[in-house]
């Protein structure tokens, strides 16, 4: 509960003048993106919009504090790699189809990259991540590719 | 976790494709308003049976699984409000149970739920308190994981190096200061008088001479007195234990930490290779909070998606390759010669500082501390070449990475060992010249009698004393005492002319072989000089350099930042060894020098905020920047490496060299380790030495040596065995996996190619729907929690056994209701009933996802119990089932003994079809839906007999009508039973088809094709007899296929892929475990058989437009659409 608390002065210290002290009473509070997205966590992070959204509850980007609780709890060291690995998907898929296709990957990579690749470039790195990880062929990776595919990644946060 | 989170999105990905998102969470809530539901439905079935059962052990189930959730609440992906929600629930429900159950455990559950909060309070605490954590996350921020992790190792070696100084200050110091002997009253803790003067210079303390070498720091200090103080502490028994036990709990605390880790790293086996994937998705470091790192950050993936491309380019051209391997050749040609040299450099260095050392008496600064000096130079510079050298080959980053970091090891480890080995030919000659040197079997009580005694009794003197060190050694050989007499005869003879002369050398003599002392000297010279140079470096190389950059890029003529000295990169590689040599030093040193620790303490501390102080200021991010993950075992690896390394040197001049003896606690002895035996033959009681002799005969030793060796190869021979099945397992999850998918996306396609797509959809949503909710509903069931299989466990046979029992539990669990509904043909049992099986044959539906999802823990495997679960139930429906058949299929000639088979094995036999099915359906006009019914139909047969079958193979194969007698008589005993029942229901068969909708739901694929198959003919009875053939070939034939890569499964799917199955079934029959294979079977036919739902669907719901208005109940939509169907053909068969 101590983290909890803190959050919870992190939230608050967001936005002083809306967010209210006592908390008991559940108050509808929404912080905007604007607000969270500048947060030093997330503010030099390519996928900091596309994070609000996901952990939002009105798609936007607009937080209130269980959200931000949950994106703080996705994002801790101590949260499972399943879990990790399950809103890492949802962060990378764009258009919430429940693929990541290659429009997806391809905002990924320009977000990533700064749209510093050409497009060609761009074109081959989607053509190939979808080959390496398509387990059945359908041209687009659906969760379970992509959990198979992060789960073996030596990088993925453990 | 993952089974609700799975069937979310399976769930969710029939929805179309505009309302996504807000569906999901609607989906999600749904799920959890279903929990809830389930939650509250449990009450009450806890309240039913507490009215007349009280069954305790239910309620303790429930407890249970309500605990359960309790504590993986975290890894469900919910958001926080249902979280707390359900948590509240959960403890409400343990809280209002547990204490029903019995008091004391109600008060127990309170003690601990105090206790566990206590603990997390506790803990928490703790965190705020772990050292330098915001320091590290500052830096994790601005620079990434890779850095951080050089600080976060560090910070581990710190905190063994405060256990290991704890274990010699608590152990030794703090005792030889309380309880020895004060300074300056023996003769090893004065300084000699002739060196007073020069005691307390500043060179002489820079090297360690002086005050600083007569003091605890060193070996040469300490007493050799057996037991010290009141309490009879024996201290040079305690200096041998704590000098071995520092080595042992650096052994065990670094194996230990590696078995953690590698616990926690899944990669160890993963062949598969996504390099675009994961730079693509694994790219970004979500720690990076600082502008600048992510500006670098964002190159440095750019840098490495371009080199990705540029690599997957070169492999297909494949050019230049002499060149490279010629250069890699001289690269490492001249690596070698580096290291060479440079080992050649610190050897010639302590030979030439030895020479000086006897020639002149007095050194130069210079001349003492040059090997220091000279190593740390070299530790400095060669790494620099190496990079250097490194850039010829050309090597991946990642690569030359480890290239690098390998050799700037061996380069320390060079190092270290030369001097080590230097040091020992000193010492060498140090113990060799003991033996003549005439002082040296005078001890300190004799000297003191020495130095009082007249001229004339010197030689006097002298001979008892020779006596006296007799006594003391003895062991020495007689000869070498005889020499010594000789020896000491003729110096003394000297010396009774001249006293004062003897005086002199015998001090010199006496306070030169400590060697013990030398090398602790050496070694703890070697750590400062070496923290000098790197507070020096870092000072010199980043600082400065930062500053320069900084402030005259304006004046001058380049851009001093972008160009030639730029900023100080952070070097994790050359750091992180840096740090591990240190700690070897520390570890070489600590037997002789007890302090070392402490001083390594207070160095990483140091090391710590400078080190994070130049980081944060004048460092810019790496170019390529590597990400570490916390477990990465590399660095551990080389610490361990390290270790071991480290030890030898120490044990060896343990081992190998005499004790000085004038000096340290073990002076007198012949060897170190002596006294062990001397104190189990003093200080313990008869007895135990006698025990310690047997035990240490060989007779002992070699049959212990040998049981020791037995034992390692078992635990070897077994992880292997482990390792085995493990792979296997992997493999067969990962096809199943794959099949999974793609009949996924066959069902998707099929879907789509609907033309009543918009009609069909809504059935499908809400299918979807039941299906997600009763997946939440069924997934957590208690019954099912209470038996958690860990099916990690590698041995097959146990995990088959387990889910063997758990569904024969099951089935007595269902028994009572769904035999009494069996036998009792009323409408009235059903509602009862339905409630227990649509769940059931839900759960696997929605299961598949769970499998597809890849991930390899236990939480999936448990997602397939389901499968399990169903299989008992579906067979206790099949005396109904075959019932119906054989009204069905009475009047057909050849198919009278199918229902028998059927009857067996009706959970496996939906199982082939659906490839078959999706393949058709892009031409469903043409005359062969018979194919899939004799296939179904050999299938049957095939997996009855299982590897009977397989060992009959192609001879067995053509005569397969006739052989579909033979599968009826195996299970006589089922038929038996259903023909009694068949007779007694049969008339009411056409009654009950319209009640029993869920039941029989799972027969409207079965009853289709009964239909369709009374058009079938020979012909294309013999084609599907021909796949078998190929089928059961592939049994034959590839025992050892499954273990096939996945590309090419795939691959070969896209040519051919009605050939695919069998060789995916090929794990499946082989496999020990029956249980894996059948709820994996069930999987698949669960999924099969929606798709074939679909296909009936496709088929008649243009002819049938009433079924529309059958559908009462919205959940049961598609489901009734289909029992009216097969109502339909059931009547025009009969």
């Amino acid at each position: 509960m101590i983290f909890k608390i803190l959050l919870f002065d992190r939230y608050r210290d967001l936005a002083p003048q809306l967010v209210p002290l006592d908390y008991t009473s559940h108050p509808d509070v929404k912080l905007p993106y604007e607000l969270i997205g500048s947060m030093p966590e997330l503010k030099d992070n390519p996928f900091r919009q596309r994070i609000a959204e996901v952990f939002s509850e009105d798609g936007e980007g607009n937080m209130t504090l269980d959200d931000f609780l949950d994106m703080f709890s996705v994002l801790s060291e101590m949260a499972p790699r399943d879990l990790k690995a399950y809103y890492a998907f949802k962060i990378y898929d764009f258009n919430n189809d429940d693929f990541i296709c290659k429009s997806d990957l391809e905002k990924t990579l320009n977000k990533l990259t700064r749209n510093e690749l050409t497009e060609d470039e761009v074109r081959m790195v989607c053509e190939k991540v979808i080959d390496e990880a398509d387990l059945d062929n359908d041209g687009r990776l659906s969760l379970e590719d992509f959990q198979h595919m992060i789960v073996r990644a030596p990088d993925f946060l453990r | 976790m993952s089974t609700v989170s799975e069937s979310l999105v399976g769930s969710s990905r029939s929805l179309s494709a505009a309302k996504r998102h807000k569906s999901i969470r609607k989906n999600s809530r749904r799920i959890y308003s279903a929990y809830q539901e389930q939650g509250s439905s449990d009450d009450e079935d806890k309240q039913d049976e507490r009215v007349d059962s009280n069954d305790p052990e239910e309620m303790f189930q429930n407890i249970q699984y309500q605990k359960e959730i309790i504590a993986n609440i975290r890894t469900r992906p919910w958001p926080m409000r249902r979280k707390l929600k359900v948590l509240k629930q959960a403890r409400e429900i343990v809280l209002r149970y547990e204490g029903r159950l019995t008091r004391t455990r109600g008060y127990q559950t309170a003690g601990a739920d105090l206790l566990k909060k206590l603990s997390r309070v506790l803990y928490n605490i703790v965190v705020l308190f772990i050292p330098w954590e915001v320091r590290i996350k500052k830096i994790e921020s601005h620079f990434g994981s890779g850095v951080a992790s050089y600080f976060i190792f560090l910070r581990w070696l710190f905190g063994i190096n405060i256990v290991l100084t704890i274990m010699t200050g608590a152990f030794i110091v703090l005792p030889e200061l309380l309880a020895g002997a004060p300074f300056g009253t023996t003769r090893s803790k004065t300084i000699p008088k002739e060196h007073l003067a020069s005691a307390q210079d500043l060179d002489t303390i820079w090297s360690l001479g002086g005050y600083l070498q007569y003091s605890v720091l060193f070996y040469g200090y300490y007493g050799r007195l057996r037991k010290i103080g009141s309490a009879g502490y024996r201290l040079p028994l305690a200096y041998f234990l704590v000098g071995m036990a520092v080595f042992a709990y650096s052994f065990i605390i670094l194996l230990r930490k590696m078995a953690k880790n590698s616990r926690l790293s899944l990669a160890s086996a993963s062949d598969e290779n996504f390099t675009f994937c994961w730079r693509v998705f694994c790219a970004w470091d979500y720690l990076i909070g600082n502008p600048e790192a992510a500006e670098s950050k964002g190159a440095a993936i750019v840098n490495n998606i371009r080199e990705a491309i540029v690599e997957e380019q070169e492999k297909k051209k494949d050019t230049s390759l002499a060149v490279l391997i010629s250069l890699r050749i001289l690269a490492n040609i001249l690596v070698l010669l580096s290291l060479a040299g440079s080992i050649y450099i610190i050897y010639f260095v302590v030979d030439r500082s030895q020479k000086l050392e006897q020639e002149k008496p007095e050194l130069t600064l210079w001349e003492k501390n040059e090997v220091s000096v000279v190593v740390s130079l070299i530790t400095m510079i060669a790494p620099s070449a190496f990079e250097l050298v490194a850039q010829l080959e050309m090597y991946h980053p990642r690569t030359s990475l480890r290239f690098q970091l390998a050799r700037v090891l061996v380069l320390y480890l060079g190092n270290l060992y030369s001097l080590i080995i230097a040091l020992l030919d000193k010492v060498n000659s140090m113990s060799s010249a003991v033996p003549v040197s005439p002082g040296n079997w005078s001890d300190s009580s004799s000297f003191l009698a020495t130095i009082s005694q007249p001229e004339v009794d010197s030689f006097s003197t002298l001979v008892s004393d020779i006596s006296v060190s007799e006594h003391h050694n003895s062991t020495i050989a007689t000869i070498a005492t005889v020499l010594d007499v000789r020896n000491s005869s003729v110096s003394s003879s000297g010396s009774i002319f001249n006293q004062t002369a003897l005086f002199e050398k015998n001090t010199r003599s006496q306070q030169d072989p400590c060697w013990e002392t030398y090398v602790g000297q050496e070694m703890l010279k070697l750590s400062i000089i070496d923290m000098i140079f790197t507070v020096a470096s870092i000072l010199l190389i980043d600082f400065i350099r930062g500053l320069v950059v900084r402030y005259l890029s304006d004046c001058c003529c380049w851009d001093l930042e972008s160009k030639f000295p730029e900023y100080g990169e952070f070097k994790i590689a050359e750091n992180v060894l840096h740090l591990i040599y240190n700690q070897g030093m520390i570890w070489m040193g600590a037997f002789f020098s007890p302090c070392l620790p402490a001083f390594n303490v207070l160095k990483l501390i140091g090391l710590m905020y400078l080190r994070s102080w130049a980081v944060l200021t004048c460092n810019v991010p790496h170019q390529q920047v590597f990400r570490a993950s916390r477990s990465n075992n590399f660095y551990l690896a080389m610490l361990l490496f390290m270790l071991f390394l480290c030890m030898l040197p120490t044990i060896f001049a343990i081992v190998r060299y005499r004790p000085s003896q004038h000096c340290g606690p073990f002076s007198g002895q012949e060897k170190i380790y002596d006294i062990i035996s001397e104190t189990v033959a003093s200080d313990f009681p008869l007895w135990f030495s006698k025990v310690m002799s047997y035990v240490t005969s060989p007779v002992v030793v070699l049959p212990a040596l040998l049981l020791l060796f037995m034992l390692i190869y078992y635990l070897q021979a077994i992880a292997r065995s482990l390792k085995f099945t493990n792979n296997q397992l992997r493999m067969q999850l990962q096809t199943e996996r794959t099949e999974d998918k793609k009949k996924v996306f066959q069902m998707a396609a099929a879907r789509l190619q609907a033309p009543e797509a918009a009609v069909d959809k809504k059935p499908d949503e809400q299918e979807s729907d039941i299906t997600s909710q009763e997946a939440s509903i069924h997934t957590p069931s208690p019954r099912r929690n209470g038996s958690v299989t860990n099916f990690n466990s590698p041995v097959r046979r146990g995990n088959s056994i387990r889910t063997i029992t758990q569904s024969a539990s099951r089935a007595d669990l269902n028994r009572g209701r769904g035999a009494g509904s069996v036998r009792s043909p009323t409408v009235t049992i059903l509602p009862k009933h339905r409630p227990e099986h649509v769940p059931n044959r839900k759960t696997i539906r929605s299961i598949h996802p769970v499998e597809a999802a890849g991930i390899i823990t236990a939480q999936s495997y448990g997602g397939r119990r389901g499968p399990t679960t169903r299989y008992v139930i579906v067979n206790e429906h099949d005396p109904r089932k075959k019932l119906l058949r054989s009204a069905t299929r009475i009047p057909r000639h050849y198919l009278m003994e199918e229902p028998a088979e059927i009857l067996e094995l009706y959970p496996r036999n939906f199982k082939r079809y659906p490839p078959r099915t999706a393949h058709r359906q892009p031409h469903p006009h043409r005359p062969q839906p018979s194919q899939p019914h004799l296939s179904e139909e050999e299938e049957e047969e095939d997996k009855g007999k299982g590897r009977r079958r397989m060992s009959l193979g192609k001879t067995h194969r053509p005569r397969s009508l006739s052989d579909l007698h033979q599968p009826a008589h195996f299970y006589i005993g089922d038929r038996g039973e259903s023909h009694a029942s068949m007779a007694k229901d049969s008339h009411t068969a056409q009654g009950r088809c319209g009640a029993q909708e869920e039941d029989e739901e799972e027969e409207d694929v079965e009853m289709d094709w009964g239909g369709l198959e009374s058009h079938s003919q020979s012909q294309t009875s013999l084609r599907g007899a021909d796949s078998l053939l190929v089928r059961s070939r592939r049994h034959i034939h590839s025992p050892g296929r499954h273990c096939q890569s996945p590309a090419r499964t795939r691959h070969m799917e896209a040519y051919v892929k009605p050939k695919t199955r069998p060789k995916l079934e090929t794990p499946l029959t082989e496999s020990d475990s029956a249980s894996l294979a059948s709820s994996s079977d069930q999987q698949n036919s669960s999924t099969d058989q929606y798709i074939q739902v679909i296909h009936n669907k496709e088929h008649y719901l243009k002819s049938d437009a009433r079924q529309g208005k059958l559908a009462k109940k919205k959940s049961k939509t598609s489901f009734d659409l289909n029992v009216t169907e097969s109502n339909d053909l059931v009547c025009s068969n009969v």
